[in-house]
């Protein structure tokens, strides 16, 4: 996970590209309209890949017709503040502590009402660490909804872009899990750090090496961040008729 | 020495004994007697051994006689005097003339019954004769007003009628024969013949049922039969109306059938009769295409020499309903607002979301060397904007505005606007690309809308405000009340920004910025209009998510957001419960002779009942094109009032209603009512002997034929006999001389036996 050198070239780059979207601002109407991921606080290590977001939601904004504000907004769980950022990320490494009940419930509710969130081990742990604590958090969040494996065909993998698998920084599990509230996944988890792939340094550079796979795992990482916040915007809108024969044969 | 009163007698037994002691004596009696064999079994001489046991048989008999103390007993006794019913058919079929160009059916039972009077009288010693005419309720008739008064009833009833017959004598005199006159053309319990329960119904009757047919089977009819519809179907979704042809005497004829809606032809078939008593089927499947209630008409041609031709057409109401609420959703791109916008619409039973998102424009990179890697379609515009924008009951431009060439709908505005000004449905959803934000300005679409662009947008966050037309407008109703719901838009939260509109003369703004304004009025930010045949709803903002999602930030849960779209889209479509004018037929088929009744239910403006509006209803002939008359009313308290008109000749007709309350128009509505030609019991004109001769064969009754040359031998149940007066006791058993014969019975075998060597 060592870090990319930064560059004068890369420096200049980078701010380059985020001028057009800082001038949008300026003229944007409704901003809480756009998306502007929220992040969430908790007891552990929760504020290590918010250079990800804002990457993530700049690579949304480029990449889709999304209008975005290309920002990481943290927030306490308790917050009722929260409700008017439908996109969480959840994401630590290492292990954390228990939410308090009145954090529990308040996700509980942004949950239920419609809010999405995307769960990111940072610390690529399974059974243990971020794993084992957030498994934990979530029995009691939604304890109607066990994570489940989301299966190939879900939407989250045609939401934007056509793709097989998930793969983050790591490539631990090549799927997510997933926690439904009726037909809506109210939850993504990955367990690759996807987050780090997507994270960047106040120079521009990729803070992480992407393994196995290298720099096309890492635009793997990027479509599938994409797709994901497609998702939380657009539901299975890609499962609708007119998109189901087309897709079929752009897969072929 | 019987008294001259008695008339019968019988034989008894007089003895005080009690039934048991006299078995006991019985069974000792049959004891000697065996003794008597079992003595004299060594005996060898046959002779001498029957000889003793014929006496010891005889003296036993000749005990026993003593023991029963036999007598006869004279009696009094009378015979009933049972009923025998005369049922005759009054149904309207006994019209029909009993044979081409012949009397009619019911004449034809007159002039029997008048022959068979004095034939009826004969039975008058041993029965009552009752005359009735059934239809199905009894009542007495004579063969002169039989001849008289023409039969009327609408249905016919057999089993009805006989159990009424039979019900009379309950508790009274009995009923021994029933003689039945009809068709047989029964339109109720017998229609599917004598099976079932109405087997087993007329089995319990216990009266042999003789029936008289009247009517040739030869008539020449064509007839409608067997109309199977739905009473409600679905707009756009195809229909299947079955009906059956009935021909009698059309051998080898093709029949042309039609279907009509209204006086245009919606389908039509011929069917080939092949015999000359044939029911054909046919069936038409059609596609309604517009919502309201209609008039059918099946018909086929009537012939000159048609025993009854007004069987040869009938009616029915179809009522016409949307299945889902066809809504397509165009998204300039994808948003919070379009996200729970569409995931309400996609929870919604009744609605069938048909969306298209912009995903990508011109401007986007999304990094890919082959199209292959992306899901995205092509924006099918002239497909979804020309070909099949009739097939939406709702469109809705979500902050959809474009200028680049790929994605402007610049040549399809002109399609939208027509769209709505002929009745479709339009919701533009604000934004920073429409509504005087953006490029796209969209000028031909924008006439069709209750609100122009005003200037720039304020992003300062807002509480909506509800003003006093959005108090009682259904789409903003989303309380119980006024107060409720003014209530409930108070504890919403704010949202942040507002496209800066003014509204149109006509318009009518529901909800309005508290400060921002335009023109010198508050901007609104939800406002409505009818825009020729349509209408058309804005929501000035892209931000009504937060009454969707934000509004759960405390805690309680809010449905605010659901039931204002559900409501906005229930008054788009013009759901028929919120239109301020509601006419219903009351029922929507009438029978031949029947008033046409009408309910009309006037609402104000603000969808409160209208009391005392002044209704005007008119009875439309869809046939002649030419109203046949008109009724008005005052509303009640509950702005509902009900009038009626007198029977109308048969035929589809509309209702048109208008409601004024003092010089306030509240709209206006419309129903239709099929008058039916004939009801069931015309639309058949055919004799079904096999059914009248089942009957007797049930009941144990015969089957006979008019016309006959008098009343034939039937059976009949024969009067029961009772006692009905005083009884006489006559001994048997007390004369000298049985005493003698047993004595002498015992002492021949007391001798016989001393004389055998046994004593």
């Amino acid at each position: 996970m060592s870090a990319r050198r930064l560059t004068r070239r890369n420096l200049l780059l980078g701010s380059a590209a985020l001028a057009p979207l800082l001038a949008g601002r300026a003229h944007a109407f409704g901003e809480k309209n756009r998306f502007i991921p929220a992040v969430a606080k908790h007891g552990g290590r929760w504020d290590s890949r918010l250079s990800g977001l804002r990457r993530i939601a700049w690579e949304l904004q480029r990449r889709t017709s999304v209008e975005v504000v290309p920002d990481a907004r943290p927030f306490a769980l308790s917050s009722p503040d929260l409700f008017e950022y439908p996109f969480l990320y959840f994401g630590g490494d290492g292990g954390f502590p228990p939410l308090n009940d009145a954090e529990v419930a308040n996700l509980r509710r942004y949950l239920t009402y419609g809010g999405f969130m995307l769960a990111d081990a940072n610390d690529g742990s399974d059974g243990d660490g971020f794993d084992a604590s957030f498994r934990r958090e979530m029995a009691r969040v939604l304890p109607q909804s066990p994570l489940a494996e989301v299966p190939s065909g879900h939407v989250v993998f045609k939401s934007f872009f056509l793709l097989d698998a998930a793969p983050g920084r790591l490539l631990n599990k090549p799927q997510m899990m997933a926690a439904n509230l009726g037909k809506r996944a109210a939850v993504l988890y990955t367990q690759n750090d996807v987050a780090g792939a997507w994270s960047r340094n106040e120079s521009g550079d990729y803070e992480f090496d992407v393994s196995p796979g290298g720099e096309p795992q890492r635009e793997l990482a990027v479509r599938l961040g994409i797709n994901v916040c497609m998702y939380a915007l657009c539901l299975d809108y890609k499962d609708d008729a007119v998109h189901l024969q087309l897709i079929l044969n752009k897969r072929r | 020495m019987n008294s001259p009163t008695f008339n019968a007698w019988k034989l008894v037994s007089l003895s005080p004994l009690p039934s048991w002691a006299l078995v006991f004596l019985a069974l000792g009696l049959l004891l000697g007697v065996a003794l008597a064999a079992w003595g004299v079994r060594r005996e060898p001489s046959r002779g001498r051994r029957v000889l003793l046991w014929a006496l010891r048989v005889g003296a036993g008999v000749a005990a026993l006689f003593f023991l029963l103390e036999p007598g006869i007993r004279h009696l009094q006794v009378a015979r009933m005097k049972n009923r025998v019913a005369v049922l005759v058919d009054r149904s309207a079929s006994m019209g029909f003339p009993s044979e081409p160009g012949g009397p009619t059916r019911a004449a034809e039972v007159a002039t029997f019954l008048e022959k068979a009077s004095p034939a009826l009288a004969g039975l008058q010693d041993r029965f009552t004769v009752e005359m009735y005419g059934f239809d199905p309720e009894l009542a007495p008739i004579t063969p002169a007003s039989l001849a008289k008064e023409p039969p009327r009833a609408g249905s016919t009833d057999l089993l009805a009628a006989l159990r009424a017959a039979a019900g009379a004598g309950q508790g009274a005199r009995k009923l021994s024969g029933v003689l039945l006159f009809s068709d047989g053309a029964d339109n109720t319990e017998l229609k599917a013949g004598v099976v079932g329960r109405a087997r087993a119904a007329l089995a319990d009757l216990g009266v042999p049922v003789s029936t008289f047919t009247v009517g040739q089977e030869a008539l020449k009819d064509l007839a409608i039969e067997g109309l199977k519809v739905d009473d409600f179907a679905f707009v756009r979704n195809s229909l299947t109306v079955e009906a059956e042809i009935h021909g009698r005497g059309f051998r080898g004829k093709e029949i042309p059938v039609v279907l009509s809606q209204e006086g245009k032809t919606v389908a039509s078939k011929t069917v080939r009769l092949e015999t000359n008593d044939d029911v054909k089927p046919v069936s038409f499947t059609f596609t309604p295409d517009q919502t309201g209630r209609f008039v059918y008409t099946v018909t086929v041609p009537t012939f000159p020499d048609e025993a009854v031709t007004d069987n040869n057409s009938r009616s029915f109401t179809l009522k016409v309903i949307r299945d889902r609420v066809r809504v397509l959703l165009v998204v300039g791109r994808p948003s919070w607002d379009e996200r729970y916008l569409r995931g309400l619409l996609k929870q919604d039973a009744n609605v069938d979301l048909i969306s298209f998102y912009i995903l990508r424009t011109l401007s986007d990179d999304p990094g890919v060397v082959n199209e292959r890697e992306l899901s995205l379609i092509p924006f099918p515009m002239e497909e979804i904007f020309d070909t099949k924008l009739d097939t939406f009951d709702v469109v809705i431009f979500q902050n959809f505005g474009h200028a680049d060439p790929s994605l402007s709908i610049a040549e399809y505005e002109r399609n939208l606007e027509r769209y709505i000004h002929n009745g479709g449905a339009f919701v533009m959803i604000g934004g920073d690309s429409v509504l005087g934000e953006g490029r796209a300005t969209m000028p031909t679409l924008m006439e069709a809308l209750p609100v122009a662009a005003a200037g720039p947008a304020n992003v300062e966050p807002f509480t909506a405000r509800l003003t006093p037309e959005g108090l009682r407008h259904p789409v903003t109703a989303i309380g119980s009340g006024a107060s409720s719901t003014e209530a409930a838009w108070g504890e919403l939260p704010p949202i942040p920004g507002a496209n800066l509109t003014y509204a149109r003369p006509g318009a009518t703004v529901l909800l309005e910025h508290p400060h921002l304004t335009a023109n010198g009025k508050n901007a609104p930010l939800v406002a409505v209009w009818d825009y020729g045949r349509g209408r058309a709803l804005v929501m000035a903002t892209d931000a009504s998510w937060y009454w969707a999602f934000a509004a759960h930030r405390d805690g309680s849960p809010n449905r605010a957001y659901d039931r204002f779209w559900g409501n906005a889209l229930r008054w788009l479509v013009r759901d028929p419960d919120l239109t301020t004018l509601k006419v219903t037929a009351d029922p929507p088929s009438v029978e031949p002779g029947r008033p046409v009744a009408v309910v009309v239910q006037a609402r104000s403006a603000d969808y409160q009942p209208a009391q005392d509006a002044q209704v005007r209803v008119e009875l439309f002939s869809v046939a002649t094109q030419k109203p046949v008359a008109v009724q008005t009313g005052a509303t009640g308290p509950d702005g509902v009032v009900r009038l009626e008109f007198a029977p109308p000749d048969p035929g589809p007709y509309k209702l048109l209603a208008t409601a004024k309350k003092g010089e306030t128009d509240l709209g206006k509505g419309e129903d239709a009512v099929a008058v039916r030609a004939v009801g069931p019991e015309l639309s058949d004109a055919s004799v079904r002997p096999e059914l009248m001769e089942q009957i007797a064969k049930v009941t144990g009754g015969k089957a006979y034929k008019l016309p006959q040359d008098g009343l034939p031998d039937m059976p009949l149940l024969d009067p029961p006999v009772v006692e009905v007066g005083r009884a006489k006791d006559q001994p048997l058993w007390d004369r000298w001389y049985y005493l003698v014969a047993l004595i002498g019975l015992l002492g021949a075998e007391w001798f016989a036996r001393r004389r055998f060597g046994y004593v």
